[in-house]
C-alpha cells in the first residue's frame, strides 16, 4: 500500500497528464456542448494537477481559480444562453474532419519522426530536477510564489502592465460587442 | 545715358518739396464718391448727399489753395511739391532705348505751377458747379437718381485731379480714362432716353479713337526715354535730342522725326479728348447730359485735358515742328469751322457746345504757335466765361420749363436780371471786348500766331501762321456774332414761350423729348412743384422767373472771374496797364515748366506798332462789328426778317451750316456704314464658310464616330469579352476554394504551417 | 521524478487535440475551448522549461498567458453572443459571408 502510494506520488505527472488528455479528447468528441464544457473543466483541473506535479504550486492554484472558477463558468453561462435555441445542431463535426485529423496525425508523426532522437535519445530520461547551479540561492520549490512575483514585478513589469491594459481593452470590447443594440 | 538720366531725375526730385497731404486733394472727392455711391441709395435725405459731395470738393479746394499759397512762397525754379504714395507697378526689364529699363511707375502726385493752376480750376469750378447742381438737379432728388449724379460728379473730380496732379504719364492716363468714363456716365445720365444713351456711346467710342493715339504716343515716349516721370523726361530730353539717330523697331531716324511722330500720336489723343477736328463730333451730342455736366466736364475741365497734356509735354512739342504745325492748323480749322456751325443753331446748348469746340481750337492754335502760356491762359479764362454761360443757359432752360430752343425764349432780361447780367459779362468776355478776360487771352493767342509770320517785321515766317491767323480772326468774328445772337434771342425782345408770338417765330416745343431732364408729363409737373424755382402750379402758360440763389450765385461768381481773370496775364505791350496790375504773371508762373530750346529771351524789346494796331482793331472794330451786325439782324427787327431773307436767298448755305456741314452724316456714310457693311460681310462669311467648315467637320466626325463605334463594339468589346470569359472560366476553379468557412481557412493555415515546419525535411 | 520528455509529450498531444478540435468542430463555443486547450499546452511547456532551467521566468510568462487567455475568452464569448443575437446560431458553418 505504501508502495502503491509512493508509486502514485512518483508518477503523479503521468497520471494527471493522462487525465488531461482524456478530458481533452472527451471535450472534442462529445456531441453536447454542456458535456464539452464539463470535459473542459476536467481537463483544466487535471492540468492544474500537472502544474502541481511540476512544483509550480502558485500557478496550479491560479489555474484552478482562473479556469475552474472563471472561464468555465463563463462558458457554462454562454452555453446555457445559446442552447436555448430551437435550432438543433445538424452535424457536430465538419466535413473536413477526417482530413484534418489525418493531417494533424501526419504532422505529429512527422514531428516525432524528426525529433525522435532528441526526445527518446540518450539524454531524454533526464529528470526535471533543480540544478543547484541554476537555482541561484532561490528555493523555487519552497518559495514558489515569491519567486514568481519577483520575476513578474521585477523582470517583466512592462509585459505585466501591457497585459493589464489588454485586459481593460478586452473588458470594454466585450461589453461593446455583447450588449444589446439599442435602436 | 541711363545713369545720367537717373542723376537728373534725382536732382529734379530733390528740387521739389515733399508734401504730406497732397494725396487728400484727389482722394477726398474719391471718398465722397465712395460714400455717396455706396450708401446714397439708402439715404432718404439728399441733404446728406449734398453735404458729402460739396464738402469733399470744397475741402479739396481749400487744401489746394493751401498748397498753392505754399507754392507761391517758393522760389520760381523750385516751385514743385510732390508725394509718392506707393509703387503702382514695376515695369520690369523692359527693352527701351539705351538698354533695359528698371523703371517703376509710382502712384505719385506732383504739385507744380501748371498742375496747381489746373487743380485750383478743377476744385474751384467743381465746387461752384456742384453748388449749382444742388439747385438744377432738384427734380432728381425725389426719384432716387440724385445721389448717382453727385457720386459721378465726385468721381469725375477725382479723375480730373488725378489727371492734372499725377507725376507721370501713367497717372495722367488713369485720370484720362477716368474722366472719359465719367463723361460717358454723365452724358448718359438719363440713359432711359435713347438719345442720351446714344450720345454717351458716341462720346465713348470717339474718345477710344483718341485714346488709341494717346497710348501709342506714350508707349513711344517710354521706348525713347525709358521713363514716364515728367521730371525725368524733361531732364533727359536735351540729351536725347542731341543724339544723331534713334533706332527703334528697325527704323532709324533723327530724334526730330521721332518727336514729330510722338507729338502727332499724342495730338490724336488730345483731339479726341478736347474735341478737335476730326474727332469733335461727340461734344455737341454730349449736351444730352444735364447742364452742370456740360459746364463742368464739357466746357471747363475735361475738354481742356488735351491742352494740359500738350503743355505738360511741351518739351517734346518744342522739338517737333511738324507736330506743332499740325496742332496749329487743326486748331485754326476747328476754331473757324466750329464757330461757323454755331451761327445757325437754335438750341442754346448746341450754340455753346460749338462755341466750346471753337474756343478749344483757339487754345490749340496758341499751343501750335509755341505760346503754351497763352494757350493755357485761355483755358482758364475760357473756363470762367464758358462755365458761366453754360450755367446761365442751364438757368434759362430751367426757367423756361426745359425749353432749349432759343426761338421759344426771348425777353428774359426782365425776369432773370442776375442771370442776364452774368451772361452778358461772359459774352463780352468771350467776344474779346477790351477789359474783359477773353480779350487778353484770345488776342495774345492771335498775336502769337501772327507774330510767327510777322517775325519781328521780317514777314518771312511760315505761311501757315498767316493762314491760321486769318482763320482765327474770322472765327473770332463769328464768335462775337453768334454770342450776341444768343443773347439777343434769349434775353431781348418779348417772351415767346407763353403762346405769345406776334411774329410766328416759335417752333413746336421739343422740350419733352429734347430736354433730358424730364421723366414724363406727370413727372414734369410733379418735378416743377418740387423744384425751388417753382411757380405755383406750373404750366407752360406761366412766365419764367429768376432761379434760386444757389444757382445764380455760382453763375455770377464765374462772371466776375470772367471779367477780372485777364489781368493775371497782361501782354508785354500793355505796360502802362501793367504798372498797376503787373504784367504777364501767368506766363512767368508757367515759365519754369516750359522747355527752352535756346536761352530764354528776357531782353525787353519795344512792342511793334502793328501789335497795338491789331489790338485796337480787334476790340474796337472787329468784335463790336460782329455784335452790331447781330443786333442789326436780330435785335432791331423783332421779326428777324433779314435773317429769314438771308435764308431764302442762300437756302443751300443755310442748310449746310445748320446741318453742321453734314459731318456726322459723312462719318456715318464714310466710316460707320462701311464698318457695318464689313461686319455684315464678316458675319455672312462666318455663317457660310466658318460655320460650314464647322458643320462639315461635324459631319466627318459623325461618320468617323459611327465607324469607330462599330470597331469598338465588335473588336474592342469582343477582346474584352474574351478576356472576361477566360477569367470567369479560370476563376471557377479557384472560387470553390473561397468557401467562406473559417475552418477551411484554418485548416489551410495549418497545412501551411506544417509545410513551413518541415520544409527542411521534405 | 518527472522527465522533461514526458511533459513535452503531454503538451504536444494536448496541442494536437486542440488543433483537431478547432478544425473539426462546428460549434463556436467548443472551438473556443479548444483554443484554450492549445494555450494550456503552451503553458505546460513554459512551466516544464522553467523547472528545467531552474528559473521563475517561465512561470511568470505562464501567468501572463493565463491573463491573455482570459481576455481572449472574454472577447471570444462576446463575439459568440453577438453572433447569436444577430444570426440566431453559433454554428460557424452558417457564417460564410466571405464565400466566393
Amino acid at each position: 500500500m505504501e508502495h502503491l502510494l509512493e508509486t502514485i506520488g512518483r508518477n503523479m505527472f503521468a497520471i494527471f497528464g493522462v487525465m488531461t488528455l482524456s478530458g481533452a479528447v472527451l471535450m472534442v468528441a462529445s456531441r453536447s456542448a454542456v458535456h464539452s464544457v464539463l470535459a473542459f473543466l476536467f481537463a483544466m483541473l487535471s492540468i492544474a494537477g500537472c502544474f502541481l506535479a511540476l512544483e509550480a504550486e502558485f500557478l496550479g492554484m491560479a489555474q484552478i481559480l482562473v479556469y475552474a472558477g472563471g472561464i468555465v463558468v463563463l462558458f457554462l453561462f454562454v452555453v446555457m444562453l445559446v442552447e436555448m435555441s430551437k435550432r438543433k445542431e445538424k452535424e457536430v463535426f465538419q466535413l473536413q474532419s477526417r482530413y484534418a485529423i489525418l493531417a494533424v496525425l501526419v504532422g505529429a508523426a512527422a514531428f516525432l519522426a524528426v525529433f525522435r532522437k532528441v526526445i527518446f535519445g540518450a539524454a531524454s530520461p533526464e529528470a526535471l530536477v533543480l540544478r543547484p547551479e541554476l537555482a541561484q540561492g532561490l528555493n523555487v520549490a519552497h518559495q514558489n510564489a515569491q519567486a514568481v512575483s519577483r520575476s513578474l514585478f521585477a523582470d517583466y513589469l512592462l509585459p505585466f502592465e501591457i497585459l493589464s491594459v489588454i485586459l481593460l481593452v478586452a473588458l470594454v470590447g466585450a461589453v461593446v460587442l455583447a450588449k444589446t443594440e439599442r435602436v | 545715358m541711363t545713369a545720367e538720366t537717373t542723376l537728373m531725375h534725382a536732382a529734379a526730385t530733390a528740387a521739389s518739396q515733399p508734401a504730406g497731404y497732397l494725396w487728400l486733394i484727389p482722394f477726398l472727392p474719391f471718398f465722397g464718391f465712395l460714400v455717396n455711391g455706396l450708401s446714397g441709395k439708402k439715404l432718404k435725405n439728399t441733404a446728406i448727399v449734398d453735404t458729402i459731395a460739396l464738402g469733399s470738393v470744397g475741402v479739396a479746394f481749400l487744401l489746394t489753395l493751401y498748397y498753392f499759397v505754399q507754392l507761391l512762397g517758393l522760389p520760381a525754379e523750385g516751385r514743385s511739391l510732390h508725394q509718392s504714395l506707393w509703387t503702382w507697378f514695376d515695369v520690369g526689364g523692359a527693352r527701351v532705348l539705351g538698354g533695359l529699363s528698371t523703371y517703376k511707375i509710382a502712384w505719385a502726385y506732383k504739385f507744380d505751377a501748371l498742375s496747381a493752376s489746373m487743380a485750383l480750376l478743377v476744385t474751384g469750378a467743381g465746387f461752384l458747379i456742384h453748388l449749382f447742381s444742388t439747385g438744377y438737379m432738384a427734380e432728381e432728388r425725389n426719384d432716387g437718381r440724385y445721389y448717382r449724379f453727385m457720386a459721378y460728379m465726385n468721381l469725375f473730380v477725382f479723375s480730373m485731379l488725378n489727371l492734372v496732379l499725377g507725376a507721370n504719364i501713367m497717372m495722367m492716363f488713369l485720370g484720362w480714362e477716368g474722366v472719359g468714363l465719367c463723361s460717358y456716365l454723365l452724358i448718359g445720365f438719363y440713359f432711359d432716353k435713347e438719345f442720351a444713351a446714344v450720345a454717351g456711346k458716341k462720346a465713348f467710342v470717339t474718345n477710344r479713337i483718341g485714346d488709341f493715339g494717346f497710348m501709342i504716343g506714350f508707349f513711344l515716349i517710354f521706348q525713347v526715354f525709358g521713363s514716364l516721370d515728367y521730371d525725368t523726361l524733361m531732364g533727359s530730353v536735351r540729351d536725347i535730342s542731341a543724339l544723331k539717330t534713334i533706332t527703334l523697331y528697325g527704323l532709324t531716324h533723327a530724334p526730330v522725326w521721332w518727336f514729330n511722330l510722338i507729338g502727332c500720336c499724342l495730338f490724336v489723343g488730345a483731339a479726341g479728348k478736347s474735341a478737335q477736328i476730326p474727332l469733335y463730333v461727340w461734344l455737341p451730342d454730349a449736351m444730352a447730359g444735364p447742364t452742370p455736366v456740360s459746364a463742368l466736364i464739357h466746357a471747363a475741365t475735361m475738354v481742356t485735358s488735351g491742352l494740359y497734356m500738350i503743355t505738360r509735354l511741351n518739351f517734346i512739342y518744342v522739338q517737333a515742328p511738324v507736330a506743332l504745325a499740325v496742332v496749329l492748323f487743326v486748331g485754326a480749322l476747328t476754331a473757324l469751322v466750329a464757330a461757323s456751325m454755331g451761327l445757325a443753331q437754335y438750341d442754346i446748348k448746341k450754340v455753346l457746345a460749338y462755341s466750346t469746340v471753337s474756343q478749344l481750337g483757339f487754345m490749340f492754335m496758341g499751343l501750335g504757335a509755341g505760346a503754351f502760356a497763352a494757350g493755357m491762359f485761355h483755358v482758364f479764362t475760357h473756363a470762367a466765361f464758358k462755365a458761366c454761360l453754360f450755367l446761365g443757359s442751364g438757368s434759362v432752360i430751367m426757367a423756361c420749363h426745359h425749353e432749349q430752343d432759343m426761338r421759344n425764349m426771348g425777353g428774359l432780361r426782365k425776369y432773370m436780371p442776375w442771370t442776364f447780367l452774368s451772361m452778358g459779362l461772359a459774352t463780352l468776355a468771350i467776344a474779346g471786348i477790351f477789359p474783359f478776360s477773353g480779350f487778353f487771352s484770345k488776342d495774345e493767342i492771335l498775336w502769337k500766331v501772327f507774330e510767327g509770320w510777322y517775325h519781328h517785321g521780317a514777314y518771312d515766317g511760315p505761311t501757315l501762321n498767316l493762314v491760321a491767323w486769318l482763320m482765327g480772326m474770322l472765327g473770332a468774328f463769328m464768335t462775337a456774332f453768334y454770342m450776341a445772337r444768343l443773347m439777343i434771342m434769349t434775353f431781348y425782345g418779348e417772351y415767346r414761350g407763353a403762346g405769345h408770338d406776334p411774329h410766328g417765330l416759335t417752333v413746336p416745343s421739343e422740350a419733352h423729348h429734347a430736354a433730358a431732364d424730364h421723366g414724363d408729363a406727370h413727372g414734369h409737373d410733379h418735378a416743377h412743384a418740387a423744384a425751388p424755382a417753382a411757380h405755383g402750379h406750373s404750366e407752360h402758360g406761366h412766365g419764367p422767373a429768376e432761379v434760386p440763389w444757389n444757382m445764380w450765385v455760382p453763375v455770377f461768381i464765374f462772371a466776375l472771374f470772367a471779367v477780372v481773370l485777364g489781368f493775371l496775364n497782361l501782354p508785354h505791350s500793355l505796360e502802362s496797364l501793367g504798372k498797376v496790375f503787373g504784367s504777364d504773371h501767368f506766363s512767368k508762373w508757367l515759365e519754369p515748366l516750359l522747355y527752352q530750346v535756346a536761352a530764354p529771351e528776357h531782353g525787353h524789346h519795344a512792342a511793334p506798332a502793328i501789335e497795338y494796331a491789331l489790338m485796337v482793331w480787334a476790340t474796337l472794330v472787329w468784335a463790336p462789328g460782329a455784335i452790331l451786325l447781330a443786333v442789326w439782324i436780330y435785335g432791331m427787327d423783332p421779326s428777324w426778317s433779314k435773317a429769314r431773307a438771308f435764308v431764302t436767298r442762300f437756302p443751300v448755305l443755310f442748310r449746310w451750316v445748320n446741318a453742321k456741314y453734314y459731318v456726322d452724316e459723312f462719318y456715318e456714310w464714310a466710316l460707320i456704314a462701311p464698318i457695318k457693311r464689313f461686319s455684315a460681310q464678316l458675319w455672312s462669311f462666318d455663317t457660310w464658310v466658318v460655320d460650314g467648315m464647322v458643320n462639315g467637320a461635324a459631319r466627318v466626325t459623325l461618320i468617323w464616330a459611327t465607324l469607330m463605334n462599330w470597331v469598338d463594339e465588335y473588336i474592342i468589346d469582343g477582346t474584352v469579352d474574351l478576356v472576361e470569359f477566360m477569367v470567369q472560366e479560370t476563376s471557377g476553379v479557384f472560387h470553390s476554394l473561397q468557401s467562406g468557412r473559417v475552418q477551411h481557412y484554418a485548416f489551410v493555415m495549418f497545412l501551411g504551417f506544417l509545410v513551413f515546419a518541415f520544409w527542411k525535411f521534405i | 521524478m518527472v522527465s522533461l520528455n514526458a511533459v513535452l509529450l503531454v503538451s504536444f498531444s494536448l496541442f494536437s487535440i486542440g488543433i483537431i478540435g478547432v478544425l473539426i468542430r462546428r460549434n463556436a463555443l467548443v472551438i473556443l475551448m479548444c483554443v484554450e486547450l492549445m494555450l494550456n499546452a503552451a503553458n505546460l511547456n513554459f512551466i516544464a522549461f522553467a523547472r528545467h532551467s531552474g528559473s521563475a521566468s517561465g512561470q511568470a510568462f505562464a501567468l501572463l498567458v493565463m491573463g491573455f487567455a482570459a481576455a481572449e475568452v472574454a472577447v471570444g464569448l462576446a463575439l459568440v453572443v453577438a453572433l447569436y443575437r444577430k444570426r440566431d446560431t453559433v454554428q460557424v458553418d452558417d457564417i460564410n459571408l466571405l464565400k466566393g
